[in-house]
């Protein structure tokens, strides 16, 4: 019994670092494998990855870094892998709770060189974090949104019912993002059951950002 | 007020028909199709109502079906010129029907003129109309790629009719985040500024 304890209280030493508690193999291995790395290379593959996190085609960047003979092809996709898990981690949790000295220490825990430590660390907290984020809150599983409305307001004069309607009616059409296209037709009655939903939804999400819920501690 | 009805042969020979049923059941079978006539594919009587129609107002299916779509006929015709209960009267006893048919028209149509016009009114007819709103607003936390959000979150569901398939309405869902939201919103408010300038 008391030896379990023991063995428990020697693993947690402090506080688990912001990777969580067990370290995804790949970051340990990308920790390896930096030792012997210049710094040059290193910033050449780092800003390789970075422009992937931000969704932009990196194919050309790392085949130019993969030609260059210096780096066997194998070291390069450790360093690749591990780079890019550990930024991702590090971008997902918001810079309220993860401060920058916090995260350097942990990375110090990992025996990742300091002059890449202050390279991850510019990345993480510089004046990049701001498009990475943008790009994090865009993926992410998501219903179809509105990628563009038009809308039309009709004037019935006359139909083969009435001869004099004068009947107002309006023509949506709704392309959302997962593509598809819808168009239909709205009676006047049903516009303002939707606009008057729109506004209660509206209202609701003010008071939710104010209530006291957000208050959750992080 | 022009002629809403011409005296055409099929018309006199409806009128004589008419004219043999009785009152009261000539008051009860105009309500009835009154009720109807803003929808555009009911039958009004279904065929095994037709069949008592038959033996309760002694006509053969012919001159039933007769006097049914020229009821039905003038009625429309009222509802497409917007008459007045007055002129309605005139013009039926023109046709020669009899002062107490025209009179059981008369009031039929008064009782319920202004509801059965704006019914038809509201009718569109488009491929797609939509029938229904519902929402929900979800406060979300966290993601794949993002911890400790406190992000709300608006989903609308729309839901489409098609006019071919009437029992089927097909469910549109969009996502809102507040911003994407309140642009929406200001969209609409202009749709309804349009509406406002209509009036």
């Amino acid at each position: 019994m008391s030896s379990n304890h023991a063995k428990v209280a020697v693993g947690a030493s402090k506080d688990s670092s912001f990777l969580g508690g067990r370290i995804p193999s790949e970051i340990e291995i990308m920790a390896k494998q930096l030792k012997d790395l210049d710094q040059e290379m290193f910033r050449k593959i780092l800003k390789a990855v970075v422009s992937a996190i931000e969704g932009k085609d990196c194919r050309e960047a790392m085949k130019a870094i993969a030609e260059n003979a210096a780096v066997p092809e194998e070291r390069l996709s450790y360093v690749v892998a591990g780079m890019y898990r550990l930024l991702k981690e590090a971008l997902r949790i918001p810079t309220s709770s993860l401060k920058q000295e916090v995260f350097k220490e942990d990375l110090r825990e990992l025996r990742i060189p300091e002059e890449f430590i202050t390279d991850f660390a510019s990345v993480v907290f510089g004046n990049r974090r701001t498009a990475l984020e943008a790009v994090a809150t865009q993926q992410g599983p998501r219903l179809p949104s509105l990628k563009d409305f038009r809308w039309r307001v009709d004037v019935a004069i006359s139909t083969s019912s009435l001869a004099r309607a004068l009947q107002p009616s309006i023509l949506m059409q709704m392309k959302l993002s997962d593509g598809k296209a819808h168009r239909f037709e709205v009676p006047v009655s049903k516009f303002q059951e939707l606009r008057y939903n729109v506004a209660l939804i509206l209202k609701e999400m003010n008071d939710l950002e104010k209530r006291s819920v957000l208050n959750i501690q992080d | 007020m022009a002629a809403i009805i011409t005296e055409t042969q099929s018309i006199k020979e409806a009128v004589t028909s008419i004219n043999t049923i009785e009152l009261n059941k000539f008051s009860r079978l105009l309500s009835r199709i009154l009720q109807k006539l803003h929808l555009k594919e009911e039958r009004t009587f279904s065929e095994e109502e037709e069949q008592k129609l038959q033996s309760a107002l002694s006509l053969d299916k012919q001159d039933l079906s007769l006097v049914l779509d020229t009821t039905a006929f003038i009625l429309e015709q009222a509802v497409y010129h917007n008459v007045k209960p007055a002129s309605l009267k005139q013009q039926l006893e023109k046709i020669h029907l009899s002062p107490e048919k025209a009179e059981a028209f008369c009031q039929a149509w008064t009782a319920v003129c202004p509801d059965v016009v704006e019914k038809v009114r509201q009718r569109i007819f488009a491929p797609k109309k939509l029938e229904h709103v519902g929402w929900q607003l979800n406060l979300q936390m966290a993601k794949s790629t993002q911890a400790k959000l406190k992000d709300p979150h608006a989903v609308l569901e729309l839901g489409v009719r098609n006019e071919d398939s009437q029992s089927v309405v097909e469910k549109v869902f969009v996502e809102f985040s507040h911003q994407e939201l309140l642009q929406f919103y200001n969209q609409l408010e202009t749709v309804q500024a349009q509406l406002d300038s209509l009036t």
